[in-house]
């Protein structure tokens, strides 16, 4: 569904990634872990339109995405729930859910998808006419995650859903994203930092780290953690070896 | 007592010029981070839509003989589609410009605004009689009002309701308020980028246009550097305000208008001429104090 080949993007100077290669197929939960500045949010970005490549291909269903405006992206049915959550804190919450049906002007299935969405959110039902910006950071998570869902995207990509959140919300926002999952045959994409709750939740593993994926596999042969961690420190790396700035 | 009144009067209707110049620029600073130079421009060019193009002293009218509504709804055609030809031609192409670069640009579609006037007009300054009917004066109780500050509260007042009800409950007015407060993020959901653009253009150029018929109506001469002190002084009523909110520019336009004219009021008389260095002082002192002004947005988020 999604193939992403040879992507480099840089930020001034920065390299922030390397000639990255991923692959995402229908239905399946992949997780991207890497420590602090892998280049996880920008490769999201760059596949959202959010951030221009230098080179590579970015195919979504055999459609090539590089230069294509990111609404344009979204309209494929991509859609991306970034880091740091980013409501829109001044508009409510009713319409911070709508804004995607409102700039697709598709509004057939919008109250019946808000009200199925608000079945695992009941929390935001009681904010409703409530500016979003008050809500608390895991309604707010919970907010752009079913902000994401009503536009009716075939592929959700979620970057580090558990930035700053209590590690009992994280469950519920994990267990909420498998169940939406198997109830509409999403396609998930998801960044962490760390791989522990990525061995239960996702079906394949990539590891990035200073721009370029240094491992990737099954998770279900990848349990015992040895081969993430070897990884994530650099220590497959042929030069030499990574200093520690990053912790899992 | 009655002096007050009037003054007070005096400053509301100044106050809304202000805060409708104001909300234009703060629109579009809100959603592009551009701050709009040219929009006293924009301003001026409405104002010479009224007339017969030529470089003669004596101004024969054009659009400005039609009937009001007609004047108004021509005078905002023009100057919004001159206000997206300067996005199609110069904007468009700078979106990822930082603001400084955004306002330089706007610098030069201002300077080439003043000199298109300035071949199909002449450089002389023209008396225009528009809507000279609007000098009667009301008396009430006492006070002495021309219509034309009625017709100018009233106008700012309905251009803000109606603003405030496009932003408040149609999609198109949320969507623009999402992408004023997070443009990229909006994007990611659907929302086209060029349509907001475009959609703040274009209501800027309206507000723009009833701006500078007031103006006219209130001055009667037309030069073709007209809009800008209007302009410079809706830009302070940006900043006092707090960019980057529409209450906080309307609020702002308020703000500089009433110290403005209460200065003048009140102010001993060898010290007026003198009265703008005050309006400047106390704005100055002002962001001392509150320097993300009077009604403060969260930090300006990071466009596509
Ligand atoms: N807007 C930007 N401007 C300049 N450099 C940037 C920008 N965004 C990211 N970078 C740089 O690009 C590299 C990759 O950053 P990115 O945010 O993609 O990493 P990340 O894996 O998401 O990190 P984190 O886990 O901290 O979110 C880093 O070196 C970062 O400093
Ligand atoms: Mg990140």
């Amino acid at each position: 569904m999604l193939e992403v080949e040879d992507l480099a993007v840089s930020y001034g100077g920065t390299t922030a990634l390397a000639g990255v290669a991923i692959s995402v197929k229908e239905r399946e939960a992949v997780c991207v872990v890497g420590p602090n500045g892998a280049g996880k949010s920008t490769l999201l970005a760059a596949i959202a339109g959010g951030v221009p490549p230098k080179r590579g291909r970015i195919r979504f269903d055999g459609k090539d995405l590089v230069g294509m405006r990111a609404e344009n992206i979204a309209r494929l049915g991509i859609s991306l729930v970034p880091e740091g959550r980013h409501v829109f804190g001044t508009l409510t919450v009713e319409e911070n859910l709508f804004i995607g049906t409102y700039a697709m002007s598709d509004q057939r299935h919008a109250q019946r998808d808000a009200e199925q969405l608000l079945g695992y959110f009941p929390r935001l039902k009681e904010r409703w006419r409530q500016p979003a910006g008050r809500l608390s950071g895991g309604e707010q998570q919970m907010l752009v995650i079913a902000r994401a869902l009503m536009t009716r995207p075939r592929l959700v990509m979620v970057d580090e859903p558990s930035l700053g959140l209590a590690p009992k919300i994280v469950d519920t926002v994990y267990s909420t994203l498998l169940a939406l999952r198997a109830e509409r045959g999403l396609t998930l994409l998801v960044n962490e930092q760390s791989s522990d709750r990525m061995l239960k939740f996702s079906e394949r593993i990539y590891v990035l780290r200073n721009g370029r994926i240094l491992l990737h596999g099954n998770t279900a042969d990848l349990q015992d953690g040895e081969a993430i961690t070897r990884a994530y420190f650099g220590f497959d790396e042929h030069h030499t070896p990574a200093t520690s700035e990053a912790a899992a | 007592m009655i002096n007050f009144a009037q003054t007070f009067i005096d400053a509301l209707s100044l106050g809304s010029l202000y805060a409708l110049a104001a909300l234009g620029i703060g629109l579009l600073f809100g959603i592009l981070r551009l701050i709009n130079f040219a929009y006293g421009d924009l301003i001026t060019l409405g104002a010479y839509a009224l007339i017969i193009p030529s470089t003669e002293a004596v101004a024969t009218l054009f659009i400005g003989g039609w009937p009001w509504f007609m004047v108004i709804i021509a005078v905002a055609v023009i100057v919004v589609a001159a206000a997206l030809l300067s996005d199609l031609l110069v904007f468009r192409h700078i979106r990822r410009a930082d603001p400084a670069t955004l306002m330089i640009a706007s610098f030069a579609v201002s300077f080439v605004i003043q000199n298109v006037i300035l071949m199909f007009y002449g450089s002389r300054p023209k008396s225009v009689d528009l809507w000279s009917n609007l000098n009667y004066q009301i008396a009430v109780s006492g006070l002495r009002i021309p219509l034309l500050q009625i017709v100018t509260i009233l106008a700012t007042l309905v251009l803000m309701g109606g603003l405030t009800l496009l932003l408040k409950r149609t999609a198109l007015g949320i969507q623009m308020r999402a992408a004023a407060e997070d443009f990229r993020m909006a994007r990611y959901l659907g929302v086209r980028g060029n349509l907001v653009i475009g959609l703040a253009f274009a209501i800027s150029g309206v507000l723009a246009a009833v701006a500078s018929l007031l103006l006219l109506s209130q001055t009667g001469t037309l030069s073709q550097t007209m809009g800008v002190p209007l302009m410079l002084f809706a830009f302070i009523a940006t900043v006092v305000g707090g960019m980057g909110s529409l209450i906080g520019a309307a609020t702002g336009g308020f703000a500089v208008a009433f110290a403005s004219v209460f200065l003048q009021a009140y102010l001993p008389d060898d010290l007026r001429p003198f009265r703008d260095s005050f309006v400047f002082g106390i704005v100055i002192l002002m962001l001392l104090f509150r320097p993300a002004g009077l009604v403060p947005t969260k930090a300006l988020v990071e466009r596509v």
